[in-house]
């Protein structure tokens, strides 16, 4: 079996690099493309040994399964360009947030008729096999295919069939989660520098305890709240500063996240169906053109080119 | 167990335990009346004694015997109740010393006052507990801690206990956690009482009629507590069963934690047990 990627940043090296770690995949099959070589992302893909090429019409030819690990915004004008060169043998994986399962098989049936699309939302973990993917199969493709793919992602983490619908809530928990995470354990660090400790060790332990709780709690059946329980003992040091994390709360404001994370998936998924954005300002990042533009406009964050006005530059694809 | 342990015994076996109040007030009328609803004692094996007649007549409407005199209370009763007002206490327990004997079980009810205390202006060698309940225990659904003195043992804290489970839930518990114990659930009552006026009041904001809300109010709070205490099940686990996904209710526990209600409700607490031991160092 081979992989192709269509996109070459962020999410297609933690792939590539989570499938070859766990042995599914060999590297020389896998295959990513993408017109802006200068990516750092690029350098990492050709280390491993994945073929790279700036044709995406190569990266669909040589793959059965073919990831759109493109910013939702680009996927469009992608499915225009590699449309034609999809078979009916190809499963082709959308990674994109907001993107339905019906907005790509609408683009793509104008060249084949049957085309099978499954929809993915994992998250960056996957690089170090510890990602959260759920998938929903789309009109043509068959369980054995939804299988295929299950197999792929659990080799990275923990990966799961769902309805679509609840494809953006699962965005706005997991797919937006590790970044969550890393607030919190940069100021869990900084607490703990603030109250003496060097900051190497105040971020190895923070993580840490981050992910001994993470697995106590996966491999117990006793809820949370229980588990919280059990670290309080009466009068004690963690029942005082849980009393600080509610006084301001914590709760509430991790509610608050996950919401608005999925809210704007779901923003981003209406204007995109509205295909709000200007071609040209898409163009710009698709076509060889690109590399005629100065080489001063960094194009892996995006941060330059404004699809939406309040675009966070440092969100990766959500 | 000791002689006047087995004669205690015999004596709440052959319901021919003598109880006796010294204070009449709200705590001991409450504590009587949950004794009698509960069967546990006959109402004129009870005696209670007052300054005025003020307090008295709901006990004599009982069937309860009433005095004056406060020494009369201990010569006929082997289980007296201390129920005066915390400044009238010390008084009280030095007027009554002379009549207090080894076969006593003084149970103080007195807010604040410590068995150390107790216990200085007492006979040497009392069994003195003290004891903290909250109103409910009117409706015998109370909820009470007891903390033994040095002189009371296993028998009168057993005998204590029995007695008053009568009235709802009751522990023994170290001393030190009486005062939390006001803050959680002696003035918790009152929390109670003030988050069910809130959901009424939300329900009629909402068009329902408040008396119709407010019994519902109450029973929903009622409702939610006997599954907890019946399951034994983890708070956490049994607000997770009602809540389905993008329900009603994940939405408005969502309002509760950007108010902050769990902290608030920790400094509820707080404050509550902090005011009682500091109220019982004056």
């Amino acid at each position: 079996m081979s992989v192709g990627f269509i996109g070459a940043g962020q999410l297609a090296l933690a792939l590539a690099r989570g499938f070859t770690a766990a042995g599914v995949l060999a590297a020389h099959k896998i295959t990513a493309s993408s017109p802006d070589t200068d990516l750092p992302t690029v350098s990492g893909l050709r280390k491993m040994g994945v073929n790279f090429t700036v044709s995406n019409k190569d990266t669909v030819k040589n793959s059965d399964v073919l990831f759109l690990a493109v910013k939702p915004p680009i996927i469009p004008f992608i499915l225009e360009e590699v449309g034609p060169d999809i078979e009916a043998r190809h499963i082709v994986v959308s990674c994109a947030a907001g993107v339905t399962i019906s907005s790509i098989e609408k683009k793509l049936s104008t060249f084949c008729p049957t085309p099978k699309v499954i929809r993915c939302m994992t998250n960056t973990p996957v690089i170090v096999r510890e990602g959260a993917t759920v998938y929903a199969t789309g009109t043509h493709a068959d369980v054995e295919d939804g299988k295929l793919l299950e197999q792929l992602m659990a080799s990275v983490g923990f990966c799961t069939e769902v309805e679509e619908d609840l494809i953006d809530a699962v965005t706005g928990l997991s797919g937006s989660g590790p970044a969550y995470a890393f607030t919190a354990l940069d100021a869990l660090a900084d607490g703990g520098v603030k109250m003496g400790l060097p900051r190497r060790l105040a971020v190895r332990l923070g993580a840490q305890a981050l992910l001994g709780a993470a697995k106590m709690l996966l491999e117990s059946e006793q809820h949370p709240g229980q588990l919280k329980d059990n670290v309080c003992s009466p009068g004690g040091a963690t029942i005082h500063a849980l009393h600080f994390l509610e006084s301001g709360g914590f709760r509430s404001l991790l509610i608050n996240a996950v919401e608005a994370s999925c809210i704007r998936t779901r923003e981003l998924q209406h204007l995109a169906d509205q295909e709000e954005i200007s071609p040209a300002a898409i163009k710009k990042t698709l076509l060889d053109k690109v590399k005629l533009e100065s080489r001063s406009v960094s194009l892996a964050s995006g941060s330059k080119v404004s699809l939406f006005t309040n675009k966070h530059p440092s969100s990766k694809k959500n | 167990m000791g002689a006047e342990g087995r004669g205690l015994q015999r004596a709440m076996e052959a319901a021919e335990l003598r109880v006796g109040f010294v204070g009449a007030g709200r705590m001991a009328g409450g504590l009587a009346r949950g004794l009698l609803r509960a069967g546990k004692v006959p109402a004129n094996s009870i005696l209670a004694s007052a300054p005025s007649d003020k307090n008295l007549d709901m006990w004599r409407e009982s069937g309860c015997r009433t005095t004056h005199c406060n020494l009369e209370v201990l010569q006929e009763s082997t289980l007296v109740i201390l129920a005066t007002k915390p400044h009238v206490l010390p008084g009280v327990l030095l007027e009554i010393r002379p009549a207090v004997g080894p076969h006593h079980v003084i149970v103080s009810l007195v807010a604040g006052v410590t068995l150390q205390t107790l216990q200085r202006l007492l006979p040497s060698g009392t069994k003195v507990l003290r004891l903290m309940p909250n109103l409910p225990y009117v409706v015998q659904a109370g909820a009470m801690v007891f903390a033994r003195g040095t002189g009371a043992g296993d028998e009168e804290a057993t005998l204590l206990k029995n007695l008053l489970s009568s009235c709802g839930l009751c522990e023994e518990v170290p001393e030190s956690y009486i005062n939390i114990h006001t803050g959680l659930s002696g003035s918790g009552v009152a929390y109670v009482y003030l988050f069910a006026e809130a959901l009424a009041e939300g329900a009629v904001k909402m068009g329902m009629p408040g008396g119709l809300a407010s019994r519902i109010a109450a029973q929903t709070l009622l409702g939610a507590a006997k599954m907890m205490l019946e399951t034994g099940e983890h708070p956490a686990k049994l607000r997770g069963d009602v809540c389905t996904p993008g329900g009603t209710t994940i939405h408005a526990l969502h309002q509760l934690e950007k108010g902050a209600l769990r902290a608030t409700v920790m400094n509820a607490v707080e404050a509550a047990t902090n005011r009682a031991r500091s109220m019982a160092e004056d």
